[in-house]
């Protein structure tokens, strides 16, 4: 039930979802990839195009795949199209939420299109233009990642070996997941053994880059009754912004991702311990140490011995990406992470479902920008 | 270094490439309440005034962090690698990125670095130097 301190919670939920195969799709846009996805999630939420009122568009790493573009294949007229400037899922998801509680729209399709692998896009082009750090030769995102690692490290004495159970934790997680791109086991004397592709980042610490689509379909909690999947309601969004940038101090650091924690405990009531799942958007594995702990599943500088102890890895108390995430499942800007949310909520994740979950969060960031996270459950309403 | 890499021709930022070939390492001085920032910027975050000075700033520092590229990920930095790059927080407040110039020993979170100004791959810039 709403209430004004959190008025979007079980007012929206994800009933529908789909994606194409990750890997290489040689030959497609990203639009196709998209509208590829968007069929497979509305075939699984029971509906069609025709169903809905709202489409919004995530752009890909190329600027293409917005509404606009994605619209002309799907040949509908809505209500409601809309699209980011760059994101994740979650923003994208947000921007669902808050268009149904406005009365903007009430079925959405999200969509999200990638073939930056076979188009060989060009990651290690300068990330903020031309500027002083790229021409000290400052690029790729293990760039600034390694810095904000290096000083963890030196702070709060955290060990590779400490660091390397992300890596080494996703890869278990992925082979149990037959959508996983890199399943070969990968054990931690392994991961030590890969030499440093920017020190202290190994490759496993980085993203994969893959080609495909992914989409799911929101829509109100009233229509979501009577559809044919368990719906995954969105029971809380909180979001915070770091766009000062480089002037604010310590930016690598991204401390406002704190606020967005606060934001989202304080909003849905709940805490860490409430969570049976955590879905942390990870281009690189840097981004889950600082998540987890902003979040506060562990206390700030706790994340390395937090890590070792296992609690992330298959059987352990706070189950992490259990697709494999970005380090081992796919790229897709953390749309997997969602779609994996929500598979082992409604209780569809085969070899690898949790026991029983009900409430998962799902964080996320835009680089060295801003936060985003959600809390996503089973259950209307979720008030502790 | 040239094309995508070169931040020299950004009118923003050109006052400090013009001052390093001048022997002065620079930042902007916010006229009006006097911050001092790096980056550059068209106006001040603090008060919004667009009245900047540059001046100089102490070219000493510590390094806050650093990373040691082993992949070229341009062409351009191939024949360079393995290089450092250091995120510097300078005694006069702001944070400077540069290439580290690696000394006797690894360098190190907390090492005091001293900045050398000059033209470096072509591109007026500092580079630091454990001190
Ligand atoms: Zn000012």
């Amino acid at each position: 039930m709403a209430s004004s301190r959190n008025p979007i919670a079980g007012q929206a939920a994800i009933v529908g979802i789909g994606h194409t195969v990750q890997g290489e799709l040689p030959g497609r846009s990203v639009e196709e990839n998209a509208v590829d996805a968007a069929l497979l999630a509305l075939a699984d939420a029971g509906l069609s195009v025709d169903d809905l009122d709202g489409l919004i568009g995530c752009k890909s790493v190329q600027g293409q795949g917005n509404d606009v573009t994605v619209g002309q294949l799907l040949g509908r007229n809505l209500p409601y199209v809309q699209s980011l400037d760059y994101g994740t899922c979650n923003f994208s998801l947000h921007l669902a939420v808050m268009a149904i509680v406005s009365g903007l729209a009430s079925t959405i399709l999200l969509t999200y299109g990638a073939n930056a692998r076979t188009a060989k896009f060009d990651f290690g082009k300068p990330m903020y233009g031309a500027d002083m750090a790229s021409a000290a030769g400052l690029v790729h995102i293990s760039g600034r990642a390694g810095l904000a690692l290096q000083r963890h490290k030196a702070l709060y004495g955290t060990t590779d070996e400490q660091f390397g159970m992300l890596a080494v934790g996703q890869r278990q997680w992925a082979q149990k997941n037959p959508n996983a791109i890199f399943r070969t086991p990968m054990t931690m004397a392994d991961y030590l053994a890969e030499p440093y592709m920017v020190e202290p980042l190994r490759r496993s610490d980085v993203t994969m880059i893959s080609d495909g689509g992914v989409a799911v379909v929101v829509t109100t909690a009233e229509r979501a009754r009577n559809l044919p999947q368990q719906p995954v309601y969105v029971s809380g969004i909180a979001e915070h912004a770091g766009v000062r940038g480089e002037h604010n101090p310590e930016n690598l650091m991204r401390p406002w991702l704190k606020d967005s924690a606060k934001a989202i405990w304080s909003t849905t009531g709940l805490t860490p311990a409430d969570m049976d799942a955590v879905y942390i958007q990870d281009p690189t594995a840097v981004w889950s140490l600082q998540m987890l702990e902003y979040y506060g599943f562990c206390g700030l500088g706790e994340g390395g011995p937090f890590l070792a102890e296992g609690h992330t890895l298959p059987g352990g108390d706070l189950p992490l990406n259990t697709h494999g995430g970005q380090l081992s499942e796919s790229y897709t800007w953390g749309w997997m992470h969602m779609v994996e949310a929500v598979r082992q909520l409604r209780g569809q994740a085969g070899e690898r479902q949790l026991a029983d979950p009900k409430v998962a969060l799902y964080a996320s960031s835009h680089g060295f920008l801003k936060a985003a996270a959600s809390v996503l459950s089973t259950e209307e309403s979720v008030a502790a | 270094m040239s094309g995508d890499l070169s931040p020299v021709d950004d009118p923003v930022a050109g006052p400090f490439f013009a001052g390093i070939l001048e022997g002065r390492f620079t930042a902007q001085r916010c006229n009006s309440c006097e911050a001092l920032r790096w980056p550059p910027l068209s106006g001040c975050p603090d008060c919004h005034s667009r009245s900047t000075t540059w001046v100089e700033v102490a070219p000493t520092g510590t390094i806050w962090s650093f990373v040691v590229y082993h992949r070229a990920f341009q062409a351009s930095l191939k024949e360079e690698i393995p290089y450092t790059v250091a995120m510097v927080e300078l005694d006069d407040g702001p944070y400077v990125v540069g290439r580290l110039v690696p000394g006797d020993k690894p360098p190190a979170v907390g090492d005091r670095v001293v900045a050398e100004l000059g033209e470096f791959g072509g591109v007026p810039s500092v580079r630091w130097r454990t001190a």
